[in-house]
């Protein structure tokens, strides 16, 4: 149980960002500590103070959960219980009742405190200049553009980087393996994955023929990656080449 | 040479014209889904929501819960039971379910105005008139914000992994018909994976992406922040004219001396636009982790799982001080508004949309079905406990009963493969 307990508090400091020396919660269980003394409406007392709090009595109970796990065999979002919380509603309106006889001043003062203890959302690196108007590298568009079959299914051998983008634009273009094989505390295994990501260098004959087993009609790899021999001795045609990502066409296909 | 210029000419006009007209049914039928049929559903439930509590806005909030239920309620047995096309039955049925509920709504009010019971409301422009100088700049202030937020999520991409999966399935069910027997991560066919299968918000923007003719991932991407991230902070306006009583409260309590005016300063209507830009600087700092609600509503806005942190949990919120409202102001003897109706209370319109929010839930992520089960028990329990109402969790726990089905859809499916 101990030691459960302790997974939660793992668990809530990694969302309240404390290794990041990020410190919202503690303004947020402050307020929620003002609010105890200080809100008298009985209801409002009930949703903003007493069902939080026990939220966050929930959240670190460990039978709780352990019922959760259980139920939902996923340990993984447990955190989202975090969400009931509301933060930010508890916050604001903490804040409003706090400052009230110096509201302007008092709200400054609490933007400029949520400014040092939270974290801006836009300067994440995940964020990037939109290229087009499907929020997708340019470079997947231009590829897709490029292979895609007028009718019909194809599938194609693509890189890391291209795996979670490919299938957002046309689904008409098959992968042999997607996303998950990039998680890896899922820990998933496909022969594909490691002759064409995880192999240092390339082995061409047993990739070409792992891949002609799907059948793949397109092979694009980056141009800096090793590969024992050119694909162009072993039935493949070179296509096209878009940025970085060069593209092999499989003439037995 | 002229001729064939001529030819040039007139298939550039007719490619554009065509491009035109294209852009004029995607326009028509954004327009169409995504605003006057919420709206026209809304009307139906805000019928029965007390006259003082209606207006836009909420209006607009009750059309979405309304909406998300019943395509909740159209897709999800599809989904359980038809293998081939489901998705065009689906949404057939949801088009023609939706068309005669937003009929019914308009219905419903154009009864009640033709026999004249209609609160007298302010306009917009009565609104702004009322508004000190000071609380105009704070408006402002805060639409720079909600202004700033809509920029980003249009000019700026946000990378996300499981957009291989949630923005793939939209696709799949816009491009080939078909919900959830197509793995999106690789495009092979599939079992039902009852996890994703019955959060069907996904197949919701295939519908408004095939309506519209817009391809699902631009919708997901660019359109879509644009309606989520204001609905989102219409729940929290709503939250605050709640919270923050009555225009006029903090200038009475200025200008009098009587000793709660403390209170009255804490619960004015001129905290409005404060509480507001409060709430806009915590979505925009409140990235602490990757896992915060506040991180979901701006960098994944058009996914499930970010609907139902940021939008359904809030809404839950509004619904109880909403309850707790119309039922205060009842005790308080305020027998009748200032235009001279009757108060009702908040009205039974309330609790349908407690039941609309609790299925929204459900179609945002399984997850949330169970998230807002413990958020509406452990709300039951402390607004019993202040109330010395037991009655309160009953009509919450009834308010659960649709989603006890998905739980138990959830289970059965899930775990049959025990029963075999």
């Amino acid at each position: 149980m101990w030691g459960i307990f302790l997974e939660s508090v793992v668990i809530f400091k990694n969302y309240m960002g404390f290794h990041q020396h990020r410190y919202l919660a503690f303004l947020y269980l402050a307020i929620l500590l003002y609010l105890w003394f200080a809100e008298k409406d009985r209801r409002r007392r009930a949703i903003f103070v007493y069902a939080p709090t026990l939220l966050l009595l929930l959240f670190f109970c460990p039978l709780f959960r352990k019922l959760f796990v259980r139920l939902l065999d996923d340990s993984e979002t447990y955190y989202r219980l975090l969400w009931l919380l509301q933060m930010s509603l508890v916050s604001a309106y903490g804040v409003i009742r706090l400052f009230a006889a110096h509201r302007r001043i008092g709200v400054a003062a609490a933007c400029v405190a949520f400014i040092l203890c939270g974290d801006y959302v836009y300067d994440s690196e995940n964020i990037t200049k939109a290229e087009n108007a499907w929020h997708l590298p340019q470079e997947t568009i231009e590829i897709v553009d490029l292979i895609e079959p007028e009718e019909g299914r194809i599938t194609v051998l693509v890189p890391a980087d291209l795996i979670y983008y490919i299938r957002q634009y046309s689904t008409n273009i098959e992968l042999p393996y997607g996303r998950e094989m990039l998680v890896a505390r899922w820990e998933y295994h496909h022969p594909m994955y490691e002759a064409m990501e995880q192999a240092e260098v390339i082995e061409t004959s047993t990739f070409t023929a792992l891949a002609r087993e799907y059948p793949c009609a397109y092979i694009i790899l980056k141009e800096d990656r090793e590969i024992t021999e050119p694909l162009t001795e072993y039935g493949y045609e070179l296509y096209g080449q878009v940025g970085e990502f060069v593209i092999y066409r499989d003439r037995e296909t | 040479m002229r001729g064939g210029c001529t030819f040039v000419t007139a298939v550039n006009g007719f490619v554009h014209s065509e491009w035109e007209s294209l852009q004029m049914v995607q326009t028509a039928g954004i327009l169409f889904w995504l605003i006057i049929i919420p709206y026209c559903i809304g009307l139906a439930p805000v019928s029965f929501l007390a006259e003082e509590k209606r207006n836009p806005g909420i209006v607009f909030l009750a059309g979405y819960f309304t909406m998300w239920a019943l395509f909740g309620v159209v897709t999800i047995p599809v989904v359980l039971f038809v293998r081939y096309d489901n998705f065009i039955l689906a949404s057939n049925c949801f088009m023609a379910l939706g068309i005669v509920c937003a009929a019914a709504g308009v219905w419903l009010t154009y009864r009640r105005r033709r026999f004249g019971r209609q609160g007298q409301r302010m306009s917009i422009k009565d609104c702004i008139r009322e508004m000190s100088l000071a609380e105009r700049i704070e408006w402002i202030l805060f639409l720079l914000l909600l202004g700033f937020q809509l920029y980003k999520a249009a000019a700026y991409a946000s990378f996300d992994g499981d957009d291989a999966y949630y923005v793939a399935a939209s696709l799949i069910a816009q491009q080939a018909d078909t919900m959830y027997t197509i793995l999106p991560l690789t495009g092979r066919h599939t079992g039902l994976d009852i996890r994703h299968a019955m959060a069907v918000f996904p197949m919701w923007i295939a519908f408004v992406a095939k309506k519209s003719h817009i391809h699902a991932t631009i919708l997901s991407h660019t359109l879509l922040p644009f309606v989520l991230i204001p609905l989102t902070y219409l729940v929290y306006y709503e939250i605050g004219r709640i919270l923050f009583g009555r225009r006029g409260e903090g200038q009475q309590a200025k200008e009098s001396d009587q000793p709660d005016q403390g209170r009255q300063w804490k619960t004015c209507r001129e905290n409005l636009p404060l509480f507001m830009i409060l709430m806009a600087v915590l979505q925009i700092f409140g990235n602490v982790s990757i896992y915060t609600n506040e991180t979901f509503f701006l960098t994944r806005t058009w996914q499930g799982k970010a609907v139902a942190g940021s939008l359904v949990i809030p809404a839950l919120l509004w619904l109880f001080l909403l309850l707790d409202n119309g039922r205060d102001r009842q005790e308080a003897g305020h027998g009748r508004t200032d235009a001279g109706q009757k108060r009702t209370g908040a009205g039974p319109g309330v609790w349908f949309l407690l039941v609309c929010v609790n299925m929204t839930a459900g179609i945002c992520s399984s997850i949330a079905v169970f998230l807002v089960f413990i958020l509406m028990a452990v709300s039951a329990v402390c607004l019993a406990f202040v109330e010395r109402d037991l009655k309160v969790v009953i009509k919450m726990g009834a308010v659960c009963i649709p989603n006890a089905f998905y739980v138990l859809a959830y289970l059965v499916v899930g775990y049959s493969y025990l029963l075999q």
